[in-house]
């Protein structure tokens, strides 16, 4: 096991400092904007904070999962990505904070949290869905994300020092607890924060829904980032239009998932035809809700779904990016459309209150980027399959 | 014996991926056209090396499954809008989600027997299997372990020299002129010959009949009797089974049909007169259905406006009017009565007319009577 | 083999063979004649086809009041049998389609075997529902077609979704099989000296030459046909899955159905192809093309397979509970502690249980473990198309018609005929074409592709 003959050369080039001033001003202006809006409609405000919630988690999640994931299946193309997704998944460690304003309108939010006498279906529900348990649930799941990522970071970050392949087998061992954790936390989260802001609607498939968009978020932010890093030159020499191939197909292969867990869920439901059920879509079928109903299967699924059919547009840098930004506001959308109707109760809503919160994430995002960017490496440079990632031929 | 066979080309064999590769370069780079390289395996980057532009079937597959999915669409939306819309599980004729199913599965269907079809027909030129490299000694070693490179002598700047130390300077073993004799090889896409297409034609005269065969005359064959014979009689069929020998059986004394009760006034006038009443409202609709009844079952004898000019001519005794004063001041009961009971020779037609209907009449009778005898407040 | 070196690929055939060696190998099945243990299994399974042909001929003679199906449970066995099949027929358009694309480089020595196996499955598959409607020899009905009744089929079915998801699949898979199959075809009629084999081969093959010009587009097709089986492959179960969940059934109208059911077929197939592999490369001697690694990723497949089939049991469950609707909760307590209770508990470990050995890696290598376990899989997955159709229907709204559903000694040999069909395809194939695909594990050993740098 001759280690020295698979190092590869690589020079840490410092991200320019502009980056990290877009992603305060960004940052400084929505959270102006949030407590303003706060001010003036804290209710609104708070669903806008779920949104928000939901967004970050999904990259932060997300991103750990896809660490995760490239250990346990042994994947070789990604391996000098990784390090953007391991940045990208300490998102995970200002959800808590995120979280709070919201926390402190639950009962605004939440119907479930003041259940009136005649609702028997609410009441039988109060084993589940109580503050205390759903505050436990919470904090519980941040934990478990919070501790998997330092455990899986630690190892990582480590290894660009000592060279050391335990460590990968190490986080191999990690990843696959991490496996069914994640599954059950992402859909617990996604049917406490989600679902249960209409507490009478129910969807066996839901947490797959949230799922496949929370991947769909991570590939892109990853591409979005990884592709204009490696076009100017930060990172290893030797990727090629091969590694960009596989983010293409991946986020093709994650947008057919979405249409199909969402088209199963419509399907099934509309043709039931269960008055419990189909309330739901109907909420989202009237008032301005219909065009965005509509406009969901074009922004989240035609759109990407074109864009990226081709094989040559799978490597195309330029198309590359594009769709990644267009994916993440197509996540935002999806998460819009899921959350908001509750607010609107068949009227739709949309003003400058909704704006502070995707400009607040850019920045944040962008800032964790530069603040781990300065301090590591960009790539695993003491990975041992970096060698054979950057020969990597489809 | 090679005087009256043709040059195809000289092939050389190479013994590892990476020397066909250099190989094929240089012939590609010398300006050769018309040359080939044969490998047992598919070679990553020998599409560039040969410098071929990237293949075009995918749009063989794109266009083949948007017809199929165009094609699925419209014969479901005519089937189920247009030639047979049924209502079913409440759901409007044009259900497009659950048309998302079958579309999806025409499409992927259409697209890849388009495409693999496409494939075989132009490119492997199906079915012309025909070439002169097969049954080579050559073809034998690049079908199991050798990797071959074949310059044809059509190509434009063929010189057998040439190609000769060409490929002795790439290091090539078996270096080899291929011949080939023309009555043997065909050289076109025979796919529209007429041979071809005549057993094409063939196939599917054979299917078609099997098809119709087994459609029409194997199902209606002995254990298929599509209950076209049932052990059952059939209505007015005698039958051994019964003393009285009819197959079919009269109801039961008493039997009453559903929704109909029987008439209790029979030979009871009064109570008629007194009990019944007319249940329909005087409306268009029901003085109209009154009007139709009573131009068919009662006008012949009562004369179209009931003034008892019958049409008969004598063959039956001509009642008298319905306009009389005793008429008149009957009560609706009456009139019920005499249609369901009969009068005097007048008959019973409660046969002929329903319950509904009676009542209708009835309406009908009073507007004609009140026709021929207006008031005055008739006109405010 | 405690330490991985990460530095280094694992090979995905064992001891380096040379191109030829490879030929000889996979061609000598077809080559040979068979000996008598062939004959003694092939008149096993014929014996238990026989078995089923038999119970079938009862069927149509005396109707299909032979089988245990009765008023609440019309379904019975034979619709049990077809999505069992149908899944088992999953695992070989995955093997060779989605792990395609993810380029697997392990799939290479096992998708022809597996896409056979997706063959004769779906073929065992389309019996049930065409006996099941009682008249199996009007099956022309089910296509649309103009017809002298002036009738068309109805296409809000799922029903009919599944005429057309199962026809299609068995098209493209055998598209797919025998677009695989060309290459090594040539291969075959450049090595046979038998005349009447050599005219086969060469028909079959349709002049293939092993011509670079063609494997450019032969590589295309594949690919295409790999992006077409890819949802092709979804879709089918998740059709299988909307016959159950449009209903308003409790326990049956759920919307995890379809991604639920998918895993589960892609479960029982890897299952399947498992348990056969681990004969065929023992009988052939193919243990260094389908290596231990290969059987130990499968085994992963089944892990990651099984534990989402678990996890759907428990969102079903969970969901059951949080929706309040009192049908659905007593369905599913109905199925955990019910009548039926035996068969979901057999279920449940078979299914959830036992494939979690499979984190173990020294049972994810070692053969006879692994086995049993792929068996106990396929066991909890027909019964759990069991529970799902039985338990539901036995005990629907109506309490009235309740009843219970005993599957009767013609079913049996129906079910026992159906893996007979299976396995005599299977053992037909293994001696008239190459279960390997020469081409593909051509392209994988070490050494075969051009080094990158060179051009």
């Amino acid at each position: 096991m001759n280690t020295e003959n698979h190092k590869v050369d690589y020079v840490k080039k410092e991200i320019p400092s502009k980056i990290k001033k877009i992603g305060f001003v960004l940052t400084v202006i929505g959270l102006l904007f949030i407590i303003l809006a706060y001010i003036s409609n804290p209710v609104r405000s708070g669903f806008n904070n779920i949104i928000l919630l939901m967004f970050l988690s999904s990259i932060g999640v997300g991103s750990l999962f896809l660490v995760a994931l490239e250990y346990l299946a042994g994947s070789v193309w990604s391996t000098p990505f990784r390090r953007i997704s391991e940045f990208m998944s300490a998102t995970l460690i200002i959800l808590p904070i995120v979280a709070l304003p919201a926390y402190f309108y639950l009962h605004d939010l939440f119907h479930w949290t003041h259940v009136e006498s005649l609702d028997e279906l609410l009441q039988a529900k109060a084993g589940y869905l109580n503050i205390e348990f759903f505050s436990i649930r919470t904090i519980a799941f941040f934990a478990i994300w919070i501790v998997f990522f330092l455990f899986l970071i630690r190892n990582s970050f480590k290894q660009d020092k000592t060279f050391e392949q335990n460590l990968t087998k190490r986080n191999i061992k990690i990843s696959a607890v991490f496996m069914p954790f994640f599954i059950f936390t992402v859909t617990f989260f996604s049917i406490d924060w989600i679902m249960s802001l209409e507490p009478h609607w129910f969807s066996t498939i839901f947490g797959v829904y949230y799922f496949s968009g929370t991947v769909l978020a991570a590939l892109a932010i990853l591409t979005l980032i990884v592709v204009p890093l490696n076009e100017k030159g930060y990172l290893v020499k030797g990727l090629v239009k091969d590694h960009y191939y596989s983010l293409g197909a991946l986020m093709f292969a994650f947008t057919n998932f979405w249409a199909y867990i969402a088209f199963s869920q419509y399907l099934l439901i509309w043709y039931a035809n269960l008055p419990e059920e189909t309330f739901w879509f109907l909420q989202r079928w009237e008032g301005g809700w219909i065009y965005l109903s509509i406009g969901l299967i074009l922004v989240r699924f035609l759109i990407p779904y074109i864009g990226l059919l081709s094989q040559p547009s799978k490597m195309n840098p330029k198309r590359l990016i594009k769709m990644s930004a267009w994916i993440l506001f197509a996540h935002f959308f999806d998460l819009f459309w899921l959350i908001m109707p509750t607010y609107g109760k068949g009227e739709f809503v949309f003003g400058w209150i909704e704006l502070g919160f995707p400009v607040f994430a850019a920045g944040v995002l962008i800032i964790i980027f530069t603040y781990f960017a300065g301090r590591f490496n960009l790539v695993p440079s003491g990975d041992p399959k970096l060698k054979r990632a950057i020969d990597f031929r489809l | 014996m090679l005087d009256d066979k043709i040059l195809f080309g000289y092939t050389g064999l190479f013994n590892s991926p990476n020397e066909i590769i250099r190989a094929a370069e240089k012939v590609s780079d010398a300006g050769y056209k018309k040359y080939d390289v044969n490998t047992p395996y598919p070679l990553h980057g020998m599409n560039s090396a040969m410098k071929l532009p990237p293949s075009k079937l995918g749009y063989a597959a794109l266009i083949f499954g948007l017809s199929g999915m165009l094609a699925a669409l419209a014969i479901m939306y005519w089937v189920a809008v247009i030639d047979y819309p049924l209502i079913i599980g409440g759901k409007p004729f044009f259900a497009f989600p659950a048309f998302v199913p079958v579309i999806f599965e025409v499409t992927v269907l259409s697209a890849s027997i388009a495409t693999v079809l496409t494939m075989i027909s132009i490119f492997f030129k199906f079915p012309n299997i025909s070439h002169p490299l097969h049954d080579t000694d050559y073809m034998k070693a690049v079908s199991s372990d050798k990797y071959g490179i074949c310059i044809q002598a059509d190509d434009a700047i063929f010189n057998e020299t040439e190609v000769k130390n060409l490929l002795e300077k790439l290091n090539a073993h078996e270096i080899k002129p291929i011949y080939y004799d023309d009555n043997e090889i065909k050289h076109k896409n025979t796919v529209f010959e007429p041979r071809f297409l005549i057993l094409l034609l063939f196939v599917a005269l054979i299917t078609a009949g099997a098809t119709y065969f087994a459609m029409n005359k194997l199902l209606y064959a002995v254990p298929f009797n599509w209950m076209e014979t049932q052990e059952k009689l059939n209505v007015q069929e005698s039958s051994v089974f019964f003393s009285d020998g009819f197959g079919m059986r009269n109801p039961v004394d008493g039997t009453v049909s559903r929704g109909n009760l029987p008439y209790q006034f029979n030979g009871n006038p009064e109570a008629a007169s007194t009990y019944l009443k007319n249940p329909l409202f005087p409306d268009d609709k029901n003085i109209s259905i009154g009007k139709a009844k009573y131009d068919t079952y009662c006008s012949p004898c009562h004369g179209y406006f009931g003034e008892g000019n019958s049409r008969m001519r004598g063959q039956f005794p001509n009642p008298p009017t319905l306009h009389s004063e005793k008429v008149r001041n009957w009560k609706d009961g009456s009139i019920y009565h005499v249609i369901v009971d009969g009068q005097n020779i007048m008959s019973s037609y409660a046969s002929q007319l329903t319950y509904q209907e009676r009542w209708a009449v009835v309406l009908y009778i009073r507007v004609l009577q009140r026709s021929l005898n207006a008031m005055e407040s008739d006109l405010e | 083999m405690s330490t991985i070196d990460f530095t280094r690929e694992l090979p995905v055939i064992e001891g380096r063979p040379s191109l030829r060696e490879i030929d000889d190998i996979i061609a000598k099945p077809l080559e040979s004649k068979p000996d008598i243990k062939y004959y003694i299994a092939l008149s096993i399974t014929l014996t238990m086809l026989l078995i089923g042909a038999v119970a079938l001929g009862f069927s149509f003679y005396y109707g299909t009041g032979l089988w245990g199906n009765n008023n609440p449970v019309g379904w019975g066995f034979p619709i049990v049998n077809f999505v069992f099949w149908v899944g088992i027929g999953h695992a070989g358009t995955l093997i060779s389609a989605i792990l395609f694309l993810l380029r697997q480089r392990w799939r290479n020595g096992i998708a022809r075997f597996a896409e056979g196996m997706t063959i004769f499955a779906v073929i065992t598959a389309g019996i049930f529902p065409l006996i099941h409607v009682g008249r199996p020899w009007l099956p022309l009905y089910l296509i649309p077609h103009p017809n002298q009744h002036s009738i068309w089929v109805n296409f809000t079915s799922p029903l009919l979704w599944d005429v057309f998801a199962v026809s299609t699949y068995f098209t493209v898979s055998f598209i797919f099989w025998y677009v695989g199959l060309i290459p090594d075809l040539a291969t075959l009629r450049d090595r046979t000296k038998n005349r009447i084999k050599k005219i086969i081969y060469s028909v079959t093959s349709l002049g293939w030459r092993h011509s670079n010009r063609h494997w450019q587009h032969y590589e295309m097709v594949y690919l295409i046909l790999a992006g077409f089986a890819t949802p092709l492959v979804l879709s089918v179960h998740t059709i299988v899955s909307f016959d159950f969940a449009v209903s308003i059934m409790p326990g049956w109208h759920t919307t995890i159905f379809p991604p639920y059911f998918v895993a589960g077929a892609v479960f029982s197939g890897f299952a399947m192809v498992q348990n056969v592999l681990i004969f065929i490369r023992k009988i052939f001697n193919y243990e260094h093309i389908i290596t231990i690694d290969t059987l130990e990723r499968m085994n992963k497949i089944i892990l990651l397979t099984g534990s989402l089939v678990g996890y759907a049991y428990a969102m079903e469950f969970f969901i059951a509970w949080y929706s309040g609707v009192q049908a659905e909760q007593f369905a599913f307590l109905n199925r955990a502690f019910g009548p039926y209770a035996w068969a979901y508990w057999i279920m449940v470990t078979c299914n959830v249980v036992f494939p979690q050995l499979f984190w173990l890696r020294r049972i994810r290598r070692y053969i006879p473990v692994m086995f049993v376990i792929a068996v106990f899989v396929n066991v909890g997955m027909w019964f759990e198309r069991f529970v799902i159709t039985v338990t539901s229907l036995s005990r629907d709204y109506l309490p009235a018609s309740w009843a219970y559903y005993s599957p009767t000694l013609t079913d049996g040999a129906i079910l026992l005929g159906s893996f007979g069909l299976f396995f005599t395809c299977l053992l037909l194939f293994t001696k008239t074409l190459p279960v390997v695909s020469i081409a593909e594990v051509k392209a994988v050993v070490e050494g075969s592709q051009p080094s990158h740098g060179d051009h």
